[in-house]
């Protein structure tokens, strides 16, 4: 017998969604309406950059697949109070990062490294390995950052939100956003100066 | 204050952009789990309106009995006209009486009709799946949980069955292959409204 065809979800159109915010706004609007396939086109564009901030503020992929998931029951649930005025964005974030907070809060960060990619079982070419090594200092050096330090730089730069959005998204004064993603990359900064140095030591 | 975006936190900012993999398992489980919220909402709308129609019902008798407690003391009290005033007693005569006996055989009606309606009846599911490990039913029913109702194969035909206590009406459901395959009902019509952008299947239970 052959195998069903593996699930796929299925879009309110023949293309594929692009991030236009025009289109962004129609499927909101249609999903607000009870369009479910509008609804899943949002989750199917909005899911890989949700899991990938709740990888670098949680740093374990079960309780970031966990906070995605209770994310988007969230939004479906809020979705009637969403105004429009509001960037949509910032308020999925807000959503994201209450939850990434709460989750954080409860379950204080244990020591695994961010599952990127897939890291091989035996040693490769010297530049993989320089990828992965690279990649695993970024996470180890995020990981030490104070939880609004490292929500603000993801926020900043991982995600490019503007000060005012992020400020929408997290409830904090633009300045304070400005100083903590400052206190961020100096922290990165040190710590991977540090590392490297001490490596080479 | 500006970003100050150097090379190092260019870098820093580059390999963290790095999208996961994403699992396709999961993104369907977070379509699952809204889709369970949404008949989680369903189902609370129901039970309050539900509320509503017996508070309104009981509230339309207990209405009735009073007008009829008026009725009968203002016929009783009318034989001393010097007592009661004339206008009271007239207005309210012919509504009593008219509303008043089919307020709480109506109230028993629905909640007979309510009772016959949450009987639940054995309705058996079966899918053709001779390679597959693992089959589960979602649904309206059980409220799209992959875990609560499991199916079980027949080695000898490769048929997986579960019989389910289902409420009369129309029903919304879909095969769960593996833990990561969703798939409807091929022997029984597609749902016109896909759930999620998923394919569902329609069954009617206790009608012809």
């Amino acid at each position: 017998m052959s195998r069903p065809p593996a699930l796929q979800l299925i879009r309110p159109s023949a293309e594929a969604p692009s991030s236009g915010s025009a289109e962004r706004s129609l499927l909101v609007r249609s999903a607000q309406a009870g369009d479910v396939r509008a609804f899943a086109a949002l989750v199917d564009m909005y899911y890989a950059r949700c899991l990938r901030f709740a990888l670098h503020m949680l740093s374990n992929r079960s309780d970031a697949e966990e906070a995605v998931q209770d994310t988007f029951v969230r939004v479906y649930r809020a979705l009637p109070s969403y105004v429009e005025q509001e960037s949509f964005e910032p308020w999925l974030f807000r959503i994201l990062a209450n939850r990434c907070r709460s989750a954080g809060s409860r379950e204080r960060r244990r020591a695994e490294f961010v599952e990127f990619g897939e890291v091989p079982d035996r040693a490769s070419d010297h530049r993989h390995d320089d990828a992965i090594a690279w990649r695993e200092e970024i996470a180890l050096a995020l990981a030490t950052l104070p939880t609004e330090q490292r929500e603000a730089f993801l926020l900043r730069h991982v995600e490019d939100l503007s000060y005012d959005d992020m400020s929408a998204a997290t409830g904090a004064g633009v300045s304070a956003l400005k100083m903590r993603v400052k206190r961020a990359c100096d922290a990165l900064r040190s710590w991977l100066t540090e590392e490297r140095n001490g490596r080479r030591d | 204050m500006d970003d100050e975006t150097d090379e190092t936190i260019t870098r820093i900012a580059a390999a963290l952009r790095q999208l996961p993999a994403a699992d396709p398992a999961h993104k369907a489980q977070v379509l699952v789990a809204v889709a369970a919220e949404r008949e989680r909402a369903r189902e609370a709308r129901m039970r309050a309106a539900r509320r509503w129609r017996l508070a309104g019902s009981i509230g339309a008798a207990a209405a009735a009995a009073l007008v009829l407690f008026v009725w009968r003391r203002d016929g009783a009290t009318s034989r001393v006209p010097a007592e009661t005033p004339a206008g009271a007693a007239t207005q309210s005569t012919p509504a009593s009486a008219s509303v008043s006996s089919p307020a709480p055989a109506m109230g028993t009606q629905l909640a007979a009709r309510d009772a016959g309606a949450v009987a639940p009846l054995p309705v058996q599911l079966v899918l053709r799946a001779p390679a597959a490990h693992r089959v589960s039913v979602v649904g309206d029913f059980n409220g799209w949980d992959t875990h609560a109702n499991t199916l079980n194969r027949d080695p000898a035909s490769g048929l997986w069955s579960a019989t389910v206590a289902l409420r009369p009406g129309r029903h919304v459901y879909a095969f769960i292959v593996d833990d990561s395959v969703w798939m409807r009902d091929p022997r029984m019509p597609q749902s016109r409204d896909a759930d999620f952008g998923r394919p569902g299947s329609v069954l009617l239970v206790g009608q012809p």
